[in-house]
């Protein structure tokens, strides 16, 4: 039999096989696009052509309608993994500039003397998002407000990749430290907090989480408690608030003093 | 007679091999996630080892048997040495070159994407080349089978296509096509963005083109079995195939309805319509009825060795059959898995049965009891029954070889089982580590220890395979003789045009690939403005 | 269709009768196959739960910035016509919010997506189930009938920090639910 053979309607195989096939496709697609759509509970298509666009998938834009909008300055930040991936020199020339005036707090080699945190280092999308922050009020603080809000959003971006070109310089305050706190090692999974290195760089980095190792104890138990509270609001999506409540003050204060005894070179690039 | 020995044995030593590597990474898994285990400090290493041992046993495993076990049944029923050895070859290095690309990334941490990769997680370009390679390679296999089909039929026209080779090439036309959904993903949304080329992708596009891939693909390695049930079984065991036609019938069925029913895999995703999730529904039903004429004919001929052995009585055959024969031991294991897991396959197929069960630990105890436990018990079976046309050596160890069967299909059971009940109870799929001292979590401990434990008697059976193989390769020169395979009941002497050629089902095949899959592909394709940006993962 | 292939006698019988043999299975199987499709439409339909009827696309990288994902937004809100929505975030790594309080009782819609990666949604015990693909909204309908507390664990692999994403939800008496509506137009448990 030749190929003429059985691609013609008077062979058994070839009208079988299509004429089911095509039963098949039609009876499902029957089923699919027109009489299921009208048996759904809340039937909220504007008529049959729409019912069948919409069980084909054809989308429509969300609609934000009556949403309560935060009263509040909200984080406009939008980080993806890629920015600051591969800066220019000229950029970091020009953040080294800017961030002379920076160094009356956190050092001249970003190492801080004081509580202010250690810049050196640190992963350039979280110096970005913390600075944008500051200017636009999503995070207030008294002293980096000020500093902040002449900054244009290039001068930020240097800054930021200046910082980040900086080397990763052992701690400034280093404590004693036992044995790493359940907490941090592997969270608490019930409580809906994942390990800290999954987003602060020791096992990966989640963009704008910055790495810890070596920050100053009171820092970031001051943080902790300030997401805790809600006096400090510029995680998106509330993901640090969520995770410090759920924290208990012992446990708060155990990752403070782990992180600010731990080496700085222990966490991803 | 085969002739092409050492590219055959190539294949099934690499296939073997990686996957007694990714056996015992396998048991490590399931031990310290249990409560057997502390957690992990770094559960990086959980994704690590998951993604390798999802990407040897879904990619690298099957195709290697399947392109080893197609070069033997090419020689062996066309009577011919394999035409295009030097391009066997190449694809066999392709294999490896991609193998070892795809997974020193993995090794390192810089890939822990997991075998299904679904994006914005990215990881480095080069495992996903690496698996880009891998299945060229396999591309070569399919072009070398419809090659040498061509030169037999050149010099047999109206002869009927042998039976397994008709199915072997049936596989590679299933296997060829749908291996072009992941290569699409890989090579338009994937890899641009790894290379870092582009930053952005549609989600849900990924996810539509993966399912091209992942239902089908399970048909790809789930035909050698079958292969082995209709032309090895009944021959090894002294019977005949019940029904050629039928067994014909049953993978042209294969080749047009495994396809275009991915979209079940993406029941509970939100990017897909409702009325395309029932038409895949639909056809899903439809492809459970080639296993089920298969469940059938195999019984049916595994009946008549009964009876030619002396078997009575509408049960009494069974006792007659020769248990103390490794092959017939495998295909009855095979049957009672495929049982199981193929009544879990009809729930996971329903979309409201689906919600109950979608992404908890039911799925991948699914899988691994159909796959791990029915398919691969067969792969162990082909390689048993193909070693000394091979190795050119006297392989007979049956008792060690039924031991390691019966390992296999208790080790399988005793893992699976527990791992559906707990899936059940609700736990999710891919974590490093549970809470099992949390009261609505502490449940479901036990049945999670009990199969870490089946895991390990998984593992003590993968060794033993891997040592029988081992072995028979150093026994006594002996040669075994031409490489046969089951005869029918009744021989055709002809056979329908239809059930001898595949235009008619590759053309089904890809029209009903273009109706279920065209509209939800091209929509979200031509874009809805709904890239994201990657994400990157890895040190 | 060739006549070679018919054997000659007690062979033919046979030949026969093997052909019937197979086709009566293959139409059973075929039936059995029609009863499971049609048992599962009509389960459907009339029990339980079906897939999300509208696709909705949604750009990730602004819902924590405005729109229906601000976080303000998130939580469950009663609509005028008496019904729930409850609008969830699911992100690296937990759910916001990742305390949920529903009625027993009520038309419940669940509408959540995801900012960064591909999450899994899924009420433990129950047959809330979807996943969470960012650029597009994941919609779900729900009722409950008793109270009690079940978890909410992502069920997809997002990241390294996957194993933490585990959320709760309360579901409360009807009155009690409405008492707290009262207080706060987007209700949860976060802050317990």
């Amino acid at each position: 039999m030749s190929a003429d053979q059985i691609f013609s309607w008077k062979n058994r195989w070839f009208a079988g096989s299509v004429g089911i096939t095509a039963g098949l496709l039609v009876a499902s697609a029957l089923g699919g696009f027109i009489v299921l759509p009208y048996l759904y509970p809340n039937f909220e298509f504007r008529g049959a052509w729409d019912a069948i666009c919409s069980a084909a998938g054809i989308a429509r834009a969300s609609s934000s309608a009556n949403a309560i909008q935060p009263d509040y300055k909200i984080s406009t930040v939008s980080l993806t993994s890629d920015m600051f991936m591969r800066p220019s020199p000229e950029a970091i020339g020009r953040g080294a500039t800017l961030a002379q005036q920076c160094a009356i707090c956190h050092g001249p080699t970003g190492i801080s003397r004081a509580d202010s945190p250690n810049l050196s280092g640190q992963y350039a999308a979280v110096i970005y998002k913390q600075l944008v922050d500051f200017k636009t009020g999503a995070r207030v603080n008294a002293v980096m407000t000020p500093f902040a809000a002449p900054l244009s959003d290039q001068d930020m971006r240097d800054i930021a990749v200046y910082y980040a070109y900086l080397p990763r310089l052992p701690a400034y305050h280093p404590e004693q430290s036992a044995q790493p706190p359940n907490v941090v090692i592997y969270g608490a999974p019930m409580r809906g907090i994942a390990p800290c290195g999954s987003c602060h760089g020791t096992l990966d980095n989640k963009a704008g989480s910055p790495w810890l190792e070596g920050q100053a104890a009171a820092y970031i138990k001051a943080q902790l408690g300030a997401f805790a509270s809600g006096a400090r609001r510029n995680d998106s999506g509330g993901l640090m608030r969520n995770i410090a409540r759920r924290m208990t003050p012992e446990e708060i204060d155990q990752a403070a003093r782990y992180y600010s005894s731990r080496p700085s070179f222990m966490t991803t690039q | 007679m085969i002739s092409s020995r050492r590219l055959i044995i190539a294949h099934f030593w690499l296939a073997f091999a990686v996957f007694g590597l990714a056996l015992l990474l396998g048991a490590w898994q399931m031990l310290v996630r249990s409560p057997l285990h502390n957690w992990l400090s770094d559960p990086e290493w959980y994704y690590r080892s998951l993604t390798a041992h999802g990407t040897v046993m879904a990619y690298a495993l099957p195709t290697l048997v399947a392109m080893g076990f197609g070069y033997a049944i090419t020689e062996s029923t066309l009577d011919q040495p394999l035409v295009g050895k030097r391009w066997a070859w190449a694809g066999f290095g392709l294999i490896v070159v991609g193998a070892v690309m795809a997974l020193i990334p993995v090794a390192l941490g810089r890939a822990s994407v997991l075998y299904t990769f679904y994006p914005p997680l990215i990881g480095s370009p080069f495992y996903y080349i690496g698996v880009v390679l891998v299945v060229v390679g396999s591309w070569i296999w399919v072009a070398l089978m419809s090659v040498n089909l061509g030169v037999w039929k050149k010099r047999h026209p109206h002869a009927p296509i042998p039976l397994a080779m008709f199915a072997n090439v049936a596989g590679s036309y299933l296997w060829a096509w749908t291996s072009l959904g992941a290569a699409l993903e890989l090579l338009f949304q994937i890899i641009p963005v790894a290379l870092g080329w582009k930053s952005t992708l549609d989600a849900g596009l990924a996810r539509i083109l993966f399912s091209w891939t992942l239902h089908a693909i399970v048909y790809f390695w789930l035909i050698p079995t079958y292969i082995a049930y209709y032309t090895i079984v009944p021959r090894a065991i002294g019977g005949r195939v019940y029904s050629d036609t039928m067994a014909r019938i049953s993978f042209v069925l294969f080749l047009v309805v495994a396809m275009p029913i991915g979209i079940h895999h993406t029941f509970m995703d939100p990017q897909v319509g409702a009325g395309f999730k029932f038409i895949h529904s639909i056809f899903t039903a439809a492809v459970a009825v080639p296993t089920l004429l298969t469940v059938f004919t195999i019984c049916a001929s595994v009946e008549v060795a009964g009876r030619l052995r002396g078997g009575r009585g509408v049960f009494g055959w069974i006792g007659a059959l020769p248990w103390k024969n490794p092959i017939m031991l495998a295909v009855a294991f095979s049957f009672v898995m495929l049982g199981f897991g193929g009544a879990g396959g009809l729930i996971n197929m329903s979309y409201q049965l689906d919600t109950t069960v979608h992404n908890t630990q039911w799925i991948t105890g699914h899988f691994h009891l159909i796959f791990g436990g029915a398919i691969v018990i067969m792969y162990f079976a082909i390689a048993y029954d193909l070693w000394p046309h091979l190795t050119g050596r006297n392989f007979s160890n049956d008792r060690l070889m039924r031991a390691q069967l019966w390992l296999w299909f208790i080790g399988m059971m005793v893992t699976t089982f527990p791992w559906h009940w707990v899936g059940i109870l609700g736990m999710p799929r891919r974590m490093a580590f549970y809470d099992f001292s949390d009261p609505a979590i502490s449940p479901q401990g036990i049945y999670v220890t009990v199969s870490a434990i089946g895991a390990l008697i998984l593992l003590a059976s993968g060794l033993l395979f891997l040592f029988i193989l081992a072995t028979g390769q150093r026994a006594a020169p002996m040669e075994a003789g031409a490489y046969t395979f089951a005869r029918a009941v009744h021989e055709p002497a002809a056979v329908p045009a239809p059930l001898n050629g595949y235009a008619l089902w590759v053309t089904l095949m890809i029209a009903l690939t273009i109706t279920n899959y065209g509209f939800p592909i091209v929509r979200l394709a031509s874009g809805y403005g709904t890239n994201v940006p990657a994400v990157y993962v890895g040190r | 269709m060739s006549d070679q292939s018919r054997p000659s006698g007690v062979h033919q019988l046979a030949h026969d009768l093997i052909e019937r043999v197979e086709r009566r299975w293959a139409s059973l199987s075929i039936a059995v196959i029609v009863l499971l499709a049609l048992l599962a439409a009509f389960a459907g339909i009339h029990r339980a739960t079906m897939p999300q009827s509208i696709v909705e696309t949604i750009e990730p990288r602004i819902i924590h910035m405005q729109g229906e994902f601000v976080e303000t937004n998130l939580g469950s809100a009663v609509e005028a016509d008496g019904s729930v929505t409850v609008r969830a975030v699911g992100q690296e790594y937990s759910f916001n919010p990742s305390c949920i309080v529903v009625p027993t009782d009520t038309p419940i819609t669940f509408r959540a997506t995801s900012p960064d990666v591909i999450h899994g949604f899924m009420i433990e015990g129950t047959n809330i189930n979807t996943m969470l693909v960012p650029g597009y909204v994941s919609v779900l309908p729900a009722r409950f009938d008793k109270p009690g507390e079940r978890l909410m664990p992502c069920h997809e692999f997002c990241g390294v920090g996957h194993e933490g994403m585990w959320a709760r939800v309360r579901v409360i008496d009807k009155q009690e639910f409405q008492k707290l509506a009262a207080q706060q137009p987007r209700v949860t448990c976060d802050q317990q």
